[in-house]
């Protein structure tokens, strides 16, 4: 599927690369297992109630990452990841409810439906540009929103499918969440070989300068087709994770402001670095817990903090920390507004 | 007939929707997700305006609200947007984003979560004759309050220093500050315009629909769509796109009611398959 050949020509200098990568793998190597021993410990022995919060933010963690492999490192921004967040947790229920699927059965599928659903829709939206593509993606989600809520008989309308899809040992909490957490972190990792592969590469060059790769020989549409249906596929396993969550689909996981979600929390936590929208995730969620113990306008605050990030910080709270500055993506063909700022 | 007053009722509201959408996209390239708030406040604020009596409040509610929001706009326009002009897609897409969320959250605060209603004004009962078809004289109002708005921003945009203004900065930003024109003003005023117009919008349609949070959301999504359709920027487009939608809603309605409110979506990806960049839109890079 991919020429590697090609794609190596269009990388930096290769011996410095791979002695930078090869630093900076044995730091995240670390990271990784100090996170996810500290995320299985708290599994382990935090509260089942407070447990159950973390396992929220696990499964949607890692429909963040898997949607940043598009904005932070594709460069394109869809409004419509949820379509297949809401398919995969809907593979797994309405298989369970109409043709009596196992829950596994659901699971090995989920990812399959939500590739053939992103490559299909890729092939719509990706000849449209920037907006175009935010809004036809946005309306993609709200199609299949439209229809889950309106085909009562097969998806159960506003009511969604619930039930006890799960095997006896996956329903134990504390399984459940193991389970979660082993499923993120291998698809948090094979995702991370997909961006530091030569793939990952021409997809950033793609994002600085689409021309100028495009020149080079790259089939600009092709590379974004396959980063689409990778970052779909992903997003239905977090999908399916959600039905380990909560035994449930139902139509408000496909509607535009769930699309909104992973692209905020990538932004919050920062989408320059590769786990900045599991932070962002986190943050999220455990912020969300908090505040509604509180107050009643988590919104409002929420909003607030989305705004002085946007406008303060715009590489995030990873930007922070990596002193990492905000790039922009060139826009020399694009009609400026004219102010500054 | 029936349906063509339905086709042009919902037109006419989806272009009040859209109109400032598109005026604010075309003069400071920005898209706000936050539209959608406007429309509600604007209908929030009549039913606050007109509160149970029937009567004439209606008709002084309806320009107060859409004032009271075209403020907003201001505000908003001078807080936050002026800070995203020439930014990235995603940060003007966030930025607005936010303020959809605290406007939400504001609406909820002020105007609770029950559904609201507006009685229509005893002097809107019964109909009158257009062309020989008698047509419930409310739905002349919204139909004739959305062309004026057409109309009134072709005069604008066409005859006035304001217009000449405007389009000058859709073309030419920096030659028109260097000519001694104040952009910042002028695009406070393009926002608030397009403010006002949504307000307009909401606070007209309120007797039509049940006013409720959640409002936002789902008139932004149309709004989007026709805006889309007709090509980002252009009022002419967003006439056309409404008129499209409406026509489609209403043909689902007719054809297969359970699937009609897929209609404007596949009309959108229809659309875009064949123009990536709308209708009367121009390619974007």
């Amino acid at each position: 599927m991919l020429d590697t050949t090609r794609q190596q020509a269009v990388t930096v200098p290769r011996a410095a690369t791979r002695r930078a990568r090869a630093a900076g793998s044995a730091g995240i190597v670390a990271l990784v297992v100090v996170l996810v021993g500290g995320l299985a410990l708290l599994g382990a022995f935090l509260p089942v109630s407070r447990a159950l919060v973390v396992e929220n933010a696990i499964g949607l963690a890692l429909f963040a990452v898997a949607t940043n492999l598009l904005l932070g490192y594709g460069g394109l921004v869809s409004f419509g990841q949820a379509v297949f967040y809401g398919a995969g947790a809907y593979t797994v229920m309405l298989g369970w409810e109409h043709w009596g699927w196992s829950f596994w059965t659901g699971f090995a599928l989920a990812p399959v439906v939500g590739a053939v659903l992103a490559l299909v829709i890729g092939l719509l939206s990706l000849r449209t540009r920037q907006l175009y593509f935010a809004l036809l993606t946005l309306a993609f989600t709200q199609l299949a929103f439209v229809l889950a809520q309106q085909q009562h008989e097969f998806t159960g309308g506003d009511n969604g499918v619930f039930g006890d899809v799960l095997p006896g040992w996956l329903a134990d909490p504390r399984k459940g969440y193991m389970f979660t957490l082993g499923v993120a972190t291998a698809c948090a990792f094979v995702l991370w070989r997909i961006v530091t592969s030569p793939f990952g590469l021409t997809l950033r060059a793609i994002r600085e300068n689409r021309d100028r790769v495009e020149a080079l020989g790259v089939n600009v549409f092709r590379h974004q087709l396959v980063a689409f249906t990778i970052s779909g596929a992903f997003c239905a396993i977090a999908g399916s994770l959600f039905v380990v969550h909560t035994k449930s689909a139902y139509p408000q996981l496909l509607e535009w402001t769930k699309s909104g979600e992973p692209i905020l929390m990538a932004v919050i936590g920062g989408m320059f670095a590769f786990l900045g929208p599991a932070v962002g995730a986190f943050l999220y969620v455990l912020g969300q817990q908090e505040l509604v113990q509180h107050t009643q306008h988590w919104q409002l605050i929420l909003g607030a903090v989305l705004l002085a990030v946007v406008l303060l910080r715009p590489d995030g709270l990873a930007g922070l920390v990596t002193g990492g500055r905000w790039r922009r993506r060139p826009t020399a063909k694009e009609p400026e507004a004219g102010e500054e700022e | 007939m029936i349906q063509a007053d339905a086709a042009l009722i919902s037109a006419s509201s989806l272009f009040l929707a859209a109109a400032g959408l598109t005026l604010i996209f075309g003069a400071m390239r920005v898209i706000n997700l936050a539209h959608g708030s406007f429309y509600m406040f604007g209908a929030f604020l009549t039913t606050s305006l007109v509160g149970l009596a029937t009567g004439s409040r209606f008709w002084w509610a309806v320009p107060v609200a859409a004032l009271g929001v075209a403020v907003m706009g201001g505000v908003v326009e001078v807080s936050t947007i002026r800070r995203v002009y020439g930014r990235e897609h995603l940060t003007q897409l966030l930025a607005t984003f936010a303020l959809l969320l605290m406007f939400a959250d504001v609406a909820l605060w002020i105007w609770g979560a029950e559904y609201r209603t507006v009685p229509l004004p005893e002097s809107m009962f019964g109909g009158i004759e257009i062309a020989g078809q008698l047509v419930p004289r409310y739905h002349a109002v919204i139909i004739g309050t959305a062309v004026a708005v057409g109309v009134g921003l072709w005069l604008l945009l066409r005859f006035t220093l304001l217009g000449w203004k405007i389009r000058a900065a859709v073309d030419d930003p920096e030659s028109l500050e260097a000519g001694g024109v104040n952009l910042r003003a002028l695009y406070t005023i393009v926002f608030a315009l397009g403010a006002f117009l949504a307000g307009l919008g909401g606070a007209i349609i309120s007797p039509q629909i049940s006013v409720s949070p959640g409002l936002d959301l789902s008139i932004i999504v149309l709004a989007f769509i026709v805006t889309v359709i007709g090509g980002l920027g252009s009022v002419l487009g967003a006439a056309v796109g409404a008129l499209l939608i409406g026509a489609a809603e209403t043909l689902g309605t007719n054809i297969a009611p359970d699937m009609a409110s897929t209609f404007p979506y596949l009309a959108m990806i229809a659309v875009l398959a064949v123009r990536p960049w709308g209708l009367f839109g121009v390619p974007e890079r």
